[in-house]
């Protein structure tokens, strides 16, 4: 029977009905896969990007040539400028402001891998890093309220260029999706005198049934109230507000987690195309820090259509926790992360 | 004399292309599609490539991206009607996007622009 479930974080409404399907994986995946061919990401074109603004690099000196691990540079082609003036337009029935922000791209590797987890996990951490400068950077310039780091994999997923990489937008504005999150969060602190996700992971780790992962200092779930089939979620365990304020000693064993998390969907979903997003916490804002920085991994199966679009709700055709068992099960099957289908679990 | 591929579907369009970039100095030579332009590229070795995007079977950005794969200095820009391909990274691998106008003035300056630009060292692209 499907049920409906509601996610304390965002409000939203989801639909479970899992006798759609007879096992956690039968659906069409929409895989990510090469097409090869001239990269500009790859080490050797830097000559095709932008100059860098920000390195990982063995010898500093050598901005723009090869001998780099990570590498940001401004979309050559930006959504939005950083040199426009901020400025309101429109009358009080269409108000709206200049294009004014930050786009960039975040390469990350120099090998010419398709997926983050392709790296080892010094690799993840270092992209980690480099993802917490460039929002503390970005926090430094006030005109900036937002900062959304993002991951298109495969072109199911919206990547135009299969090279693993990375988007950071900074904008003067806080979207209505981080607004809404946060005002949960502070509404569930003054009430229950707790952090909304803290208590998420209390209770997650107490049931045990849609953990997938717990490492030193994070855990993965699937989320109670799923959107889509084998969402992840991976939370850290300290109450953080925002991403590039997380202690440095953790970044490891949270890039280890990533890792492990997205090794297993490989191994369930084959090589899915997917989406990952660290939702922070608007910057500078005092009552944000009553929020608690996460990364939401989606992987591409399901689609966005008239229902969801008209309602804001999603039907969900895996419960979630099938497919924590399923993504728990995962590495002990063990497959390799370009090889077939796991055997569903009994 | 400096050649200049045109590689473009439209066969009107593709006259008027190679009869203006003609008339600015450069020897011309022309190919129908993505498939034919890598073959016009291999026997003609061209000095610069003027690529249409939208083009039946392999496109552009996919014509381009085979090219640059075998002579990744091989100088490019796309020509489109559509600025929309520019969400796509891969037309990063072109020296410059140059929108379609019935002035042929912008497409005359990027050609003589990255000609130049790659007689200097390599700098990293910006436009």
């Amino acid at each position: 029977m499907s049920e409906f479930r509601r996610d304390r974080v965002s409000g939203r409404w989801v639909i479970i009905a899992p006798e759609r399907a007879a096992r956690p994986t039968d659906f069409p995946v929409e895989r990510r896969y090469s097409v090869g061919g001239f990269c500009p990401f790859c080490e050797g074109h830097e000559d095709k990007t932008p100059p860098e603004v920000a390195a990982m690099r063995s010898d500093p000196q050598q901005a723009n040539r090869p001998g780099w691990r990570v590498r940001v540079v401004p979309n050559r082609f930006p959504a939005l400028r950083p040199d426009a003036p901020i400025e309101i337009v429109g009358d009080a029935a269409c108000r709206g402001m200049t294009g004014f922000g930050i786009h960039e791209v975040i390469i990350e590797s120099q090998r010419h891998i398709l997926s983050l987890n392709e790296m080892d996990d010094a690799g993840v951490t270092d992209v980690l890093r480099i993802y917490q400068q460039r929002l503390a950077s970005v926090r430094q310039d006030s005109r900036f309220l937002y900062g959304m780091i993002f991951k298109n994999v495969g072109s199911a997923a919206g990547a135009t260029v299969e090279h693993s990489h990375s988007q950071m937008i900074g904008m003067p504005v806080v979207p209505e999706t981080v607004r809404t999150e946060v005002r949960h969060a502070r509404q569930f602190n003054e009430a229950a005198g707790a952090c909304l996700f803290c208590n998420m992971i209390d209770r997650e780790v107490a049931k045990g049934e849609r953990v997938i992962h717990v490492g030193r200092h994070c855990i993965a779930i699937a989320p109670y109230a799923s959107r889509f089939p084998f969402e992840t979620w991976l939370l850290p365990t300290r109450h953080v507000p925002h991403f590039e304020d997380h202690p440095a000693e953790a970044l490891g064993d949270i890039a280890s987690a990533l890792r492990t998390v997205l090794n297993r969907l490989d191994q369930a979903l084959e090589t899915p195309a997917y989406n990952y997003l660290i939702h922070t916490s608007p910057l500078g804002e005092k009552s944000a820090d009553y929020f608690h920085w996460h990364i939401e991994i989606i992987p591409c199966i399901t689609k966005i259509a008239g229902f969801e679009w008209g309602t804001g709700c999603y039907i969900n055709p895996v419960l979630p926790e099938s497919a924590a068992a399923f993504l728990r099960e995962a590495s002990k099957l063990g497959r390799s992360a370009s090889g077939g289908r796991v055997a569903a679990s009994s | 004399m400096t050649t200049i591929l045109v590689v473009e579907d439209d066969p009107n369009q593709c006259l008027l292309y190679a009869n203006e970039i003609r008339s600015a100095g450069y020897d011309v030579i022309t190919a129908h599609d993505g498939r034919e332009a890598l073959e016009v590229v291999e026997k003609a070795r061209p000095d610069l490539v003027v690529m249409d995007v939208s083009m039946p079977g392999i496109d552009g950005i996919e014509a381009m991206s085979r090219m640059l794969a075998k002579d990744h200095k091989l100088p490019i820009i796309l020509n489109t009607a559509y600025a929309t391909y520019r969400e796509s990274f891969r037309s990063w691998s072109a020296d410059a996007y140059v929108v379609k106008s019935s002035d042929l003035t912008e497409l005359k300056d990027t050609i003589k622009r990255v000609l130049e630009s790659r007689s200097r060292p390599a700098a990293p692209a910006g436009a």
